[in-house]
């Protein structure tokens, strides 16, 4: 405020006490009802977080603690025993480097994907705005419905690839059959399905950079791939890292895709930690090892949440 | 910025962006006309559309519990959708607006909240639900989706709320309009855009999940989609015809909401609405 508005304020004030008093009281009585319909406002959402959020993460960090051998049968307090059978498994170890590689190398994938593609729909020819949207199209796709044209596309006995790799006169691949083939798969699907995260994140930052960079780096005789090194990325860094922690958070929790395409296997070959948990609780009915594994799991991703929060904090600006 | 390309270079961008184009939509294409052709030709590695037959379709609707699980994914879908808007747009609103303590907190929890794994949250509702004897109803579904239909809303919506001038809302407010009126008249016209965005979303978010009625829904009359089509692979040893008809059917409502509401749909997309 400049000085003269607060010395005309403050004359007013000294001039007309009773008038800034009673508007004072108003402003209160009104605030008060307002924190009521605040409250109110506020209630409902409250509630529900509570009741399908809140409560569910407290009774399965309860119910790690507990052995049961169904779902109905009492269950017996083993304190840490479910953790320490679990740690001492080497299953779900294996399922553990599962999930961190499957998270690593599908988010490091997701982001060559989708910047490449994101550089391309920079470009300015005809049709680009109706290539933008094709390109986010598997994004939105229902995950199952992704999961089950691949799984046809990928058949081994009648699917297409398999039938241009007969017409090349290659070997056939059973691409859901053995280890590697198995993984290569879940993972080219899950690249396909989820890198247009990073193109449409990619793509926003793009036009942020300023064109005078691009310009200058120009007249200085840069190359198209070093004004993408020198210039592009490092000014999107910042997107990037978003976009790298967000992706490894939610696809180190992925169960869906592996599940409707390989279901874990060959032979749990591509377990996950969810997978993991999941076969506990409904194939051996293992409710309290089940759940010790997703609160493993929920451990080991709020520290990743964490690091989000701690490098992104929430603007209250307004 | 403009350039002029050599021809080479033309040809070059147009070759990538033909690849982008068949590399996203390819699968697509196929899924389509693989529910459409005929049957004895399904196996067929033809590129070109044909013949087609509408026999896969015929067996979706007559044979299969298709049509209910569809109409079980619209109603589940829809009671999901609009409990969010009810609850979140409010909700959002007053965080912005209010200066109640622990609003922050409140933010903070529903993105935490967010980032969640869907297994987390249904597995000790399943169990809590089976032992309390209330296994999954469509209406049991349509609130449990509320733990992630609601933290995503109020994220969303946070986001927008923050930049909208609500101070006009005042000026209302000083023209003797009570709060609520001033929100009826100044506020629902500007926050409609937002409010759009997470209509779209709770309902993608809904038609879309999986993990939650795979583990919830006991009862093949109460499955949504994604679930049934599950149910129909078991059932019918694996119809890759009748399948790819289904999931035709399971994108269309989706396909058509981004085609004709893109704009709405790439603000949140770009937020990470979809995990």
């Amino acid at each position: 405020m400049p000085p003269q508005v607060v010395q005309v304020a403050a004359g007013a004030r000294r001039i007309l006490p009773g008038v800034t008093a009673s508007a004072r009281r108003r402003t209160r009585t009104i605030g008060q009802r307002e924190r009521g319909m605040f409250i109110a406002f506020l209630a409902p959402g409250v509630l529900v977080a509570i009741g399908t959020i809140f409560l569910p993460v407290i009774y399965a960090i309860h119910l790690s603690f507990f052995k049961a051998e169904s779902f109905i049968s009492t269950p017996i307090f083993v304190g840490l025993g479910n953790y320490a059978q679990m740690l001492s498994d080497p299953l779900f170890w294996i399922d553990f480097a599962n999930s961190i590689a499957y998270s690593i190398i599908t988010v490091a994938l997701q982001v060559v994907v989708g910047v490449a593609v994101a550089m391309v729909l920079h470009q300015e020819f005809v049709g680009r705005n109706l290539l933008r949207g094709a390109a986010l199209a598997p994004y939105i796709l229902p995950t199952v419905v992704a999961a089950f044209v691949w799984k046809w596309l990928l058949d081994a006995s009648h699917g297409l690839v398999d039938a241009g790799l007969l017409a090349l006169g290659l070997p056939l691949v059973d691409w859901f059959g053995a280890y590697w083939t198995a993984w290569i798969s879940i993972i080219f699907v899950s690249v396909w399905l989820w890198a247009p995260f990073v193109t449409i994140t990619f793509l926003a930052g793009l036009q942020t950079v300023p064109d005078e960079l691009y310009e200058a780096a120009e007249l200085d005789g840069a190359g198209r791939w070093h004004r993408f090194i020198h210039i592009t990325l490092p000014v999107l860094k910042p997107v990037l890292m978003v976009i790298v922690l967000l992706r490894g958070i939610f696809m180190f929790s992925k169960f869906d895709i592996i599940w409707l395409l390989t279901g874990g296997g060959p032979l749990q070959a591509t377990e996950t930690l969810p997978i993991l948990a999941y076969r506990k609780t409904f194939a051996t009915f293992d409710v309290g090892g089940g759940a010790a594994v997703a609160c493993a799991m929920f451990l080991f991703m709020s520290g990743a949440m964490s690091l989000y929060f701690y490098l992104f904090p929430l603007d209250d600006s307004q | 910025m403009k350039r002029r390309r050599s021809p080479a270079a033309k040809i070059g961008l147009a070759a990538v962006v033909a690849l982008v184009a068949i590399y996203a939509l390819f699968p697509l294409y196929w899924m389509i006309i693989s529910g459409l052709r005929d049957r004895p030709h399904l196996y067929d590695p033809k590129l070109t559309p044909g013949p087609f037959a509408l026999s896969s379709y015929n067996t979706l609707f007559g044979l299969t519990d298709f049509p209910t699980y569809f109409m079980n994914s619209v109603f589940v879908s829809i009671i999901t959708t609009i409990l969010t808007v009810l609850i979140s747009v409010p909700m959002a609103y007053a965080l912005v607006r209010s200066q109640l303590p622990g609003r922050m907190l409140i933010v903070r929890s529903m993105l935490f909240a967010y980032m969640f794994p869907a297994l987390l949250l249904a597995l000790p509702i399943d169990i809590f639900l089976v032992r309390a004897g209330l296994d999954g109803t469509l209406i049991g579904l349509s609130v449990v989706y509320l733990s992630f239909t609601l933290p995503l809303s109020v994220w969303l919506l946070w986001s927008f709320f923050k930049g909208f001038p609500f101070a006009i809302e005042e000026a209302a407010l000083v023209d003797g309009c009570t709060r609520l009126q001033a929100v009826c008249r100044v506020i629902l016209p500007i926050i409609s855009p937002a409010v759009v965005t997470v209509t779209i979303f709770a309902f993608l978010l809904a038609w879309s999940d999986f993990v939650f009625s795979l583990i919830l829904i006991t009862n093949d009359s109460q499955r949504t989609v994604p679930f049934g089509l599950v149910a129909i692979i078991d059932m019918y040893d694996t119809d890759w015809g009748v399948l790819m008809a289904g999931a035709t059917l399971a994108s269309i409502p989706l396909i058509a909401l981004f085609m004709f509401l893109s704009r709405y749909f790439v603000t949140g997309l770009s937020m990470g609405a979809v995990k």
